[in-house]
């Protein structure tokens, strides 16, 4: 018998239209929303994974011409006043991860490929936000209320500007991700750059080839053939292309000519997600209670909706001997998929305030969840990085302590600048330690 | 940070005391001559040990003729 083939379902949360939401160097403007002496010094992130290097450097640090990626003893020669400091990766994807909540308001399809990068599937809302114009006005006033968060009061700042102060968000608007990409690296700060559908053509051509992504060698051999922008590969024949630079040609060709129109895709947000446990007679012991609620946050975290999202939000409810109930709801401040860390509000609230009387019926609910981007996951489901967090509270803590005793802060951090001296002094350096 | 010091030597040129502690032994000694195109920079660096037992590293700046000592 036939057997009829059902087509694969298609994603609900793709859309053509796309807009890109780009606020570049994210990670060192959420440093400068929490440090206001970024605002006129020299100023570099050091890299997560080797403190050696620089990650992001701020404007005032490039113009002297201190660049990512350079070690730390190449910057200081540059730059001696320059300002290092350490990264923070669950402080941005915490940051980060309420700009994407914010977007999720204005439209259900969000794409966050990177850090500081969003796209926003605009396909249907032109009913409910207007046209383009509108709906980036939109994207800009979700964004603007909830980042940059409000700054400490910062000192009185001197004349120079460090360029982190203005309103960083960049917006494109367009027909696939590329367009709206190339767009949003248009905008000025605080500013929108639309591309009218059936103008994406004209409006490649004239950009140069930086904005394809290109490996060093490609650029370079496209660079030798002469080609500057993306007007003059799109002018040569797909086959030259693709015989001289196989299925990347074919690919970088048909961005710049403007046929490939990469959707937004979105992940719809899961609902609720809950386990549940009835006693077989009430249970009053707390050590029980504690392991029963271990592995219940365990079942739940395995449940596959819950896939791609960190648990922000908690709720814990137990059903009492003779009607009675209790409530326990938790709010991480950093969202996690990390068993250990779920659990640590939960025992908390359980040695502090438990039930009042022995339990029946336990219940287990994730209620809110927070995105990942591959950066966040990188970042944020690192268990390494959680510990990395929770040690710089504790010196945070410890230093603001000594800073209020002392007046200021004594602490420093000891940093190889040029390790192969051989003049003792000039192979380390002290920098200020503020985690 | 190299910090001034005030050395006191013998006839022979050999070190005594440095900072008003006697010096047990020396050890290690050499010269750097450095960045003749900017500032130039010439030391004559001493590893002494100072009674207690103390390492410390010494050096005599040959343009000025002072001396400073430093942590090794």
């Amino acid at each position: 018998m036939a057997q009829t083939l059902q087509p694969h379902p298609r994603p609900h949360l793709v859309s053509a239209s796309a807009a890109c939401c780009w606020i570049p160097h994210f990670a060192l403007r959420c440093e400068a929303a929490r440090r206001p002496e970024f605002a006129f010094q020299p100023c570099a992130l050091l890299a997560p994974d080797t403190t050696r290097r620089l990650w992001q450097v701020a404007p005032l640090a490039r113009h002297v011409g201190v660049k990512p990626g350079m070690t730390v003893s190449q910057a200081i020669g540059l730059c001696p006043a320059l300002k290092l400091c350490e990264s923070d990766p669950v402080h941005y994807d915490e940051q980060f991860a309420r700009v994407l909540a914010a977007l999720a308001g204005v439209s259900p399809v969000v794409e966050a490929p990177e850090l500081g990068r969003a796209f926003v599937g605009m396909d249907g809302l032109h009913g409910v936000h207007g046209g383009p114009d509108e709906q980036v006005a939109a994207l800009g006033r979700a964004v603007r209320a909830v980042w940059p968060p409000p700054a400490p009061p910062a000192p009185a700042t001197p004349a120079g500007d460090s360029g982190l102060v203005e309103s960083p968000l960049r917006l494109g608007w367009g027909h696939g991700k590329f367009v709206a990409w190339v767009a949003a690296t248009r905008a000025q700060p605080g500013a929108a750059v639309i591309v009218p559908l059936g103008t994406e053509r004209p409006f490649l051509a004239a950009q140069p080839l930086a904005v394809l992504p290109l490996d060093l060698d490609t650029h370079r051999r496209l660079r030798q053939l002469g080609v500057k922008t993306l007007g003059q590969l799109a002018a040569l024949p797909e086959d030259a292309i693709v015989a001289q630079f196989g299925r990347t040609g074919r690919q970088l060709w048909r961005l710049a000519a403007g046929r490939a129109a990469e959707p937004v895709v979105g992940r719809p947000t899961p609902q609720p997600i809950s386990a549940a446990l009835s006693f077989f007679s009430p249970v009053a012991a707390r050590e029980m209670l504690a392991l029963a609620l271990d592995q219940l946050v365990a079942r739940a975290l395995r449940d596959p909706r819950r896939s791609g999202w960190r648990v922000q939000v908690m709720r814990v409810r137990a059903e009492l001997e003779h009607g009675a109930s209790w409530l326990v709801d938790a709010t991480l401040k950093d969202p996690t998929a990390d068993r250990a860390r779920l659990m640590a509000p939960l025992r908390t609230r359980l040695e502090q305030a438990p039930p009042a009387g022995a339990v029946e019926r336990l219940a287990v609910e994730f209620t809110a969840f927070a995105p990942g981007t591959a950066e966040l996951q990188l970042f944020a489901r690192d268990a390494n990085a959680a510990a990395r967090a929770g040690r710089r509270r504790a010196l945070r803590s410890a230093a603001q302590e000594i800073k209020l005793r002392l007046k200021r802060s004594l602490l420093y951090h000891v940093i190889e600048v040029q390790p192969w001296s051989r003049l003792p002094e000039r192979r380390y350096a002290l920098i200020d330690f503020e985690p | 940070m190299p910090q001034p010091a005030t050395v006191a030597r013998d006839d022979a040129g050999e070190l005594q005391s440095v900072d008003g502690r006697p010096v047990e032994t020396t050890g290690e000694r050499w010269r750097v001559d450095d960045e003749w195109w900017r500032q130039p920079i010439s030391r004559r660096y001493l590893e002494a040990i100072l009674a207690g037992g103390a390492r410390v590293v010494v050096f005599e700046d040959l343009i000025t003729g002072a001396w400073f000592v430093q942590q090794p």
